[in-house]
């Protein structure tokens, strides 16, 4: 009652408001015996097999954090089809049981599975009333995979997987001019592994090279868009003042040279001295410039 | 009063004893439901699971009667008739209409509140004879509540009672007047907080404390007597509810209240019962030590200005 | 002999009862429950008498009162449940009590047994307003009174909780 009745009178009030207007409302009680419920698609209801899929591999198995996951195979010999052609070996599946007493439902094996074999089904009416009951055997687990949902159609606005995103790295034309240069410096900069990390973005704009057979023009008018020419004030920087944080922003400021932002990516692309270029490579983003020329040579190929 | 009067008189309350509890507690269950997004019980007599009470009954009966080993039995199995009976007693006494009562006194305001207060004693035996921690401390919080509550409710009731000239609550019922509802203000409200501490309902509910102290005094309660402990806490709604309902809402007065008097009675009662069960979801419990506060801080100073407004008006009216 | 006189008879034989049961008693908690039911009896006796009025007062006024003492009983024996001699009183105690006890029975019975006479009394019909005329006005010094020794044992109660805590002395509970 610190600030007064009046205060805590109109507290009561509000609590009362408040589960007024609840009542007013429909309960969300989904009736469930009744109605079942209109589970999402990726509900981790339950484990399907799909058995043809199965390779025994055994490496759900062995990534189950329970280890509820029971896997029995033999190896059968395939004779050769061709006269003088090499007999085959391949695993058979004679068990596989997973122990849902056991499995918390984690999903490591499914993202394990490299084959596809595992996967979600929304099924959950499980219950059983002995805990022994719950150990499936292959014959149940793959009757629930046709129970398995369609694979949902993917969000447009979802950031493109990672290997798409390797692959569609900035080409960097000024790389193999560079190379020997910047392979030499390298190891002359301790400094460098968390540069890229910080000066990713206004590194960006060699992304916009892309703008090659790419959308969003406008992309370039974005800060990091630091000329070329720029770019070896930028660099000195950090190497005094050690917090990067600083560095980006610093960086801002430069970018009223958004007119002539567009002309980045040419220059970016044209050759230029080694020592600037080498600069470039190394804020570039990391897993090109981590790797070895021949890696870092490829994306300028493809370019 | 013949026998035969007597006996049906008797069946009348035991019958009300035994279904308006029920009504409030479905209302409860309903509307606490309703109130927190969910449906409450559905499934129980079929029709929006209106018959879960029952069930719950059922269940009850079923369950072992367990008494703790340290416990005085004695005492501890007699608790639950001693928190219960008091308030049968009590609703015998009040009015629903016209002439329909179950026990016709002069003093009828006052032995509802003789009644009501006898009714803690089985909290504070049932506490005690427990042998348990929280038993006791519930017990203790529901006395001390008791004790702290009952003079401010009293001051209230004696209020009216000087208004209306009488103690009888037929009598009451019969002299009140529309503007009452203004004059009588401030001892109605502090007659509602009176009766919800005097009920343990919430935001008084400390001697039953969940979260605290177990269920405190009916801790070591279970199957039959746990829910005579429990009835009587639904009892206790239905007695106060329709006390304030004849002291201060006008008892049977309405439209039509020759023959809708009852029905208007009940109606008013179940409004106030739902207005408590809206309290119970909407607010916290207090804190014991607010609680004492708000009994001798507020409510007695109130009960005495309202005492002396009643006297101010009825010496200069009459 | 009227069916009221059996039901005063039976009232106040139970009364009687438990009240020697809330003496003998050696449980403390056992002891104010025996005296509830001796002033429930009591307040029933009342009731048989048609005093109304005065056995609800006393139903309401004794009930509250014991539940007081069984809080102040619990608070300073523990209570605890069963029999506990270092509970009991000793003799000497209980010996003074019988004294006191036995001359207020000598007292009372003094003052009302020359009045018992076999002629039957004709017990005016007692109505709330008769009691409040009564009380406010024949007896209404002896009321004041009462109500004045209340209120000075109620403002001695709390010097003494207040000298206490002064003092420094554990009180049992923390302060505020
Ligand atoms: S979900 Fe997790 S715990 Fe369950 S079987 Fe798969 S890996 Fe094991
Ligand atoms: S990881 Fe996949 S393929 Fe390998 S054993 Fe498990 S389910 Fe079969």
């Amino acid at each position: 009652m610190s600030q007064g009745p009046f205060a805590f009178v109109a507290g009561l009030a509000g609590g009362l408001r408040t589960t007024a207007r609840t009542m007013r409302r429909t309960a969300i009680t989904q009736e469930y015996p009744d109605v079942l419920p209109d589970l999402p698609p990726r509900s981790r209801g339950v484990i399907a097999l799909v058995e043809e899929n199965c390779t025994s591999c055994m490496l759900c198995a062995r990534e189950c954090p329970d280890w509820c996951i029971y896997i029995d195979s033999h190896k059968e010999t395939i004779p050769a089809t061709t006269p003088g052609g090499r007999d085959r070996q391949r695993n058979v599946l004679d068990r596989f049981a997973i122990d849902f007493a056991l499995c918390m439902y984690c999903g490591i094996c499914i993202e394990a599975c490299p084959f596809d074999a595992l996967h979600w089904s929304p099924v959950f009416e499980l219950a059983e009333t002995d805990i022994r009951d719950l150990l499936h055997e292959r014959d149940r687990l793959a009757k629930w995979a046709q129970t398995i949902p369609p694979p949902q159609p993917l969000d447009p606005a979802a950031p493109d997987p990672a290997e798409l995103a390797a692959s569609r790295k900035p080409a960097r034309p000024a790389r193999p001019a560079a190379d020997g240069a910047a392979a030499a410096e390298r190891p002359a900069r301790p400094e460098r592994p968390e540069r890229p990390a910080r000066a990713e973005r206004p590194d960006r704009p060699p992304r916009a090279e892309r703008p090659a057979g790419e959308e969003r023009p406008e992309r370039p008018a974005r800060p990091p868009r630091v000329e070329p020419a720029e770019r070896s004030m930028p660099l000195p920087r950090p190497q005094t003042d050690d917090h990067g944080a600083e560095a980006p922003r610093a960086a801002a400021p430069e970018a009223p040279a958004a007119p002539e932002a567009p002309a980045a990516p040419e220059a970016a692309a044209a050759p230029e001295a080694p020592a600037t270029a080498g600069e470039d490579a190394t804020t570039q983003v990391l897993p090109t410039v981590a790797s070895d020329p021949v890696a870092t040579d490829g994306p300028g190929a493809q370019a | 009063m013949s026998v035969l009067e007597a006996v049906i008189r008797s069946v009348a309350v035991v019958a009300a004893f035994l279904v308006l509890p029920l009504l409030v507690g479905q209302t409860e269950h309903k509307f606490m439901a309703h109130m927190q997004g969910r449906l409450g019980p559905m499934y129980a007599g079929g029709w929006h699971g209106w018959a879960q009470l029952i069930a719950d009954a059922a269940k009850f009966v079923q369950k072992e009667d367990v008494i703790p080993a340290a416990a005085d039995r004695g005492v501890f199995r007699i608790a639950p008739a001693v928190a219960l009976i008091p308030y049968m007693a009590g609703l015998a006494f009040i009015p629903i209409g016209d002439g329909i009562v179950g026990a016709d006194v002069p003093a009828s305001a006052f032995a509802v509140l003789a009644a009501l207060g006898v009714g803690i004693l089985g909290h504070l035996m049932g506490g005690w004879a427990s042998a348990n921690k929280y038993s006791m401390i519930g017990a203790m919080r529901g006395a001390a509540q008791l004790v702290a509550y009952e003079l401010p409710m009293v001051l209230a009731v004696a209020s009216v009672a000087l208004a209306a000239g009488t103690l009888s609550l037929s009598g009451i019922v019969e002299q009140w007047q529309p503007w009452w509802l203004l004059w009588q203000l401030p001892g109605a409200i502090v007659f509602f907080i009176a009766a919800l501490a005097e009920i343990n309902r919430t935001p008084f509910d400390m001697p039953i404390a969940d979260s605290e102290i177990v269920f405190g005094a009916f801790t070591e309660y279970t199957g039959l007597r746990f829910a005579f402990f429990l009835l009587a806490e639904y009892a206790g709604i239905v007695v106060m509810a329709l006390l304030f309902t004849v002291l201060y809402l006008g008892g049977w007065a309405g439209p039509l209240a020759a023959s809708l008097g009852v029905v208007w009675t009940l109606l008013k009662a179940w409004i106030i019962a739902a207005i408590i069960v809206w309290m119970r979801v909407s607010w916290p419990r207090l804190r014991e030590d607010q609680l004492h506060r708000l009994a001798w801080v507020w409510l007695i100073p109130i009960a005495l200005f309202q005492l002396a407004l009643t006297a101010v008006v009825v010496v200069m009216t009459r | 002999m009227t069916t009221r006189d059996i039901v005063f008879i039976c009232f106040a034989v139970l009364a009687a009862g438990c009240a020697l049961l809330a003496v003998t008693t050696k449980q403390v908690v056992h002891a104010a429950l025996w005296l509830v039911a001796t002033l429930g009896t009591i307040a029933g006796c009342y009731f048989v008498l048609g005093a109304e009025l005065v056995g609800l007062v006393q139903l309401l006024i004794y009930v509250g009162a014991v539940i007081i003492l069984v809080i102040f009983a619990l608070m300073l024996t523990r209570a605890p449940i069963g029999k506990h001699d270092d509970l009991a009183t000793p003799g000497w105690q209980r010996a003074i009590a019988a004294v006191v006890g036995a001359s207020l029975t000598a007292l009372i019975a003094a003052v009302v047994l020359p009045v018992v006479t076999d002629a039957a009394v004709d017990i005016p019909a007692s109505t709330n307003k008769g009691v409040s005329a009564a009380i406010f006005g024949v007896w209404v010094w002896p009321f004041e009174l009462l109500s004045v020794l209340l209120l000075s044992a109620l403002i001695g109660a709390f010097i003494v909780s207040q000298v206490v805590r002064a003092a420094g002395r554990p009180t049992g509970g923390e302060g505020r």
